[in-house]
C-alpha cells in the first residue's frame, strides 16, 4: 500500500482586520485513506503580533496516511478566529487548500472568505461584534451548492509543507 | 555477497543559527535544543549573529529544532524573549529558514504589570511544547522577532525504502518495480 508523509506547519495569517487571531485546521481525506499517525485537526494558539502585521502560529503538522486509492486526496481546511481582549472569539475566515501531490517541500497561501449576512446583519455586527457563521463546516471543502452564500473575501493563511510518497511508483503512480 | 537492504534512512544536518532579527531587543543568548538530544549555549553580541555551528545526524524520525531565546530585562533579570521551533526540511540541499519567535502572555493586565517588576514572565516549563500541536489551543502568545536558521540537509537510503522526497524522476536501480493498476 502507498504511504504519504505530509510534514510542515502552520506558519500564519496575514491580511485580516485585527491581529489576534487563533486557527482551527483539519484534514479531511476520502474512504481509501487511513491515518496510520499523527492528529488530524487541531487548534493554534492566540497570537499577538508586537511588531508588523502578521500573526505567527508554527503549528506543526505531521501526519502519517496509507491509501489504496487516489481518490479523495486529503484536503486541509481552516477557520481563522479573532479573540478580543475581553476573550471573546468572532470568526474572521474559512478556507480551504488541498494538500500538494508532488513530494517535496511547499509554501502554499490559503484565501479565506467570510459569510455576509444581511444589512441589519452586518450592522449589528459593527456594534457589538459576531457575525453569521456556517452551520456544518463540510461546506468550506465540498463542491456542495453554494448558490445563495453571500460571502466576502478575508485575509491569507501561509503553510509550509513537506509532502513524502512511499510506495507509489510500485502501483505506477507518477508525481 | 552482501544484499543491501536498508531498514532504517539517515538524516545528516550540518547548519548554524545564523543571526537573530528581534526589533526592540538588543542582547539575547539561546540554548538551542533538539527535541532527540543535546542542548548547548551560545552567547549574543550587540548585532545579535551567533553562528551557532548545528551538526547532527538522525535515524528514521521526523526531527524537530526547538530554539528558545532569553535576554535581560530594564531589572536585569532574564526572561524569556521567545520560542520557536521548525521541523528539520526532508530534502536534500541547503535550505535557509526564518523561524518566528513567540513568548507567552499574561492573561491579565495586572499579571502583566507584577510580572514587570518582579522580573518573573510567564515561560513555558517545557520548551518541547512549542513542538507539539497538542494543547497549544489555549496559549495566548505574542511574536515578537524572527531567528534565522540555516541547514545543508543529506540523506541516506530514502530512496531505497521508497520515500520520494523530490519530483525529479531518479534513474532506475536495479530492483525490478511491479506496476499494479490501483
Amino acid at each position: 500500500m502507498a504511504e504519504l508523509h505530509i510534514i510542515g506547519q502552520i506558519i500564519g495569517a496575514t491580511g485580516f482586520p485585527q491581529n489576534s487571531l487563533f486557527c482551527k485546521w483539519g484534514v479531511h481525506t476520502g474512504g481509501a485513506w487511513r491515518l496510520l499517525s499523527g492528529l488530524k485537526e487541531g487548534q493554534t494558539q492566540v497570537d499577538m503580533p508586537q511588531t508588523g502585521d502578521m500573526a505567527y502560529w508554527s503549528h506543526p503538522i505531521d501526519l502519517h496516511y496509507t491509501t489504496k486509492g487516489l481518490q479523495g486526496w486529503p484536503k486541509l481546511h481552516l477557520q481563522v478566529w479573532h479573540q478580543d481582549s475581553f476573550g471573546r472569539c468572532q470568526l474572521y475566515g474559512y478556507g480551504y487548500i488541498h494538500i500538494p501531490s508532488s513530494p517535496g517541500q511547499h509554501r502554499l497561501q490559503c484565501v479565506t472568505w467570510r459569510p455576509l449576512g444581511s444589512w441589519q446583519d452586518q450592522l449589528a455586527e459593527m456594534f457589538v461584534g459576531g457575525g453569521p457563521q456556517l452551520r456544518s463546516p463540510d461546506l468550506i471543502y465540498s463542491g456542495a451548492d453554494r448558490y445563495r452564500l453571500h460571502t466576502v473575501g478575508m485575509g491569507t493563511v501561509e503553510l509550509e509543507l513537506c509532502v513524502i510518497l512511499r510506495h507509489f511508483d510500485r502501483y505506477g503512480v507518477e508525481s | 555477497m552482501t544484499s543491501n537492504n536498508p531498514a532504517v534512512f539517515l538524516l545528516m544536518v550540518n547548519g548554524q543559527i545564523e543571526a537573530a532579527d528581534f526589533p526592540e531587543y538588543d542582547d539575547l543568548y539561546s540554548p538551542a535544543s533538539l527535541n532527540s538530544q543535546i542542548t548547548s549555549k551560545g552567547r549574543g553580541s550587540q548585532s545579535l549573529v551567533w553562528n551557532f555551528p548545528l551538526d547532527i545526524t538522525f535515524k528514521s524520525t521526523r526531527p524537530q529544532i526547538v530554539v528558545s531565546v532569553y535576554g535581560p530585562d530594564t531589572f536585569g533579570n532574564d526572561v524569556a524573549r521567545g520560542y520557536g521551533a521548525i521541523h528539520i526540511p526532508f530534502t536534500p540541499g541547503k535550505h535557509t529558514k526564518p523561524i518566528p519567535m513567540f513568548v507567552p502572555e499574561s492573561t491579565s493586565r495586572l499579571q502583566t504589570f507584577t510580572s514587570w517588576l518582579m522580573g518573573r514572565r510567564p515561560e513555558f516549563t517545557d520548551p518541547k511544547v512549542v513542538a507539539q500541536g497538542e494543547g497549544r489551543d489555549v496559549t495566548r502568545v505574542r511574536s515578537q522577532g524572527f531567528v534565522t536558521l540555516q541547514f545543508n540537509i543529506v540523506t541516506k537510503d530514502m530512496k531505497k525504502l521508497g520515500y520520494e522526497t523530490t519530483s525529479e524522476h531518479s534513474a532506475a536501480t536495479g530492483l525490478t518495480r511491479t506496476s499494479q493498476k490501483l
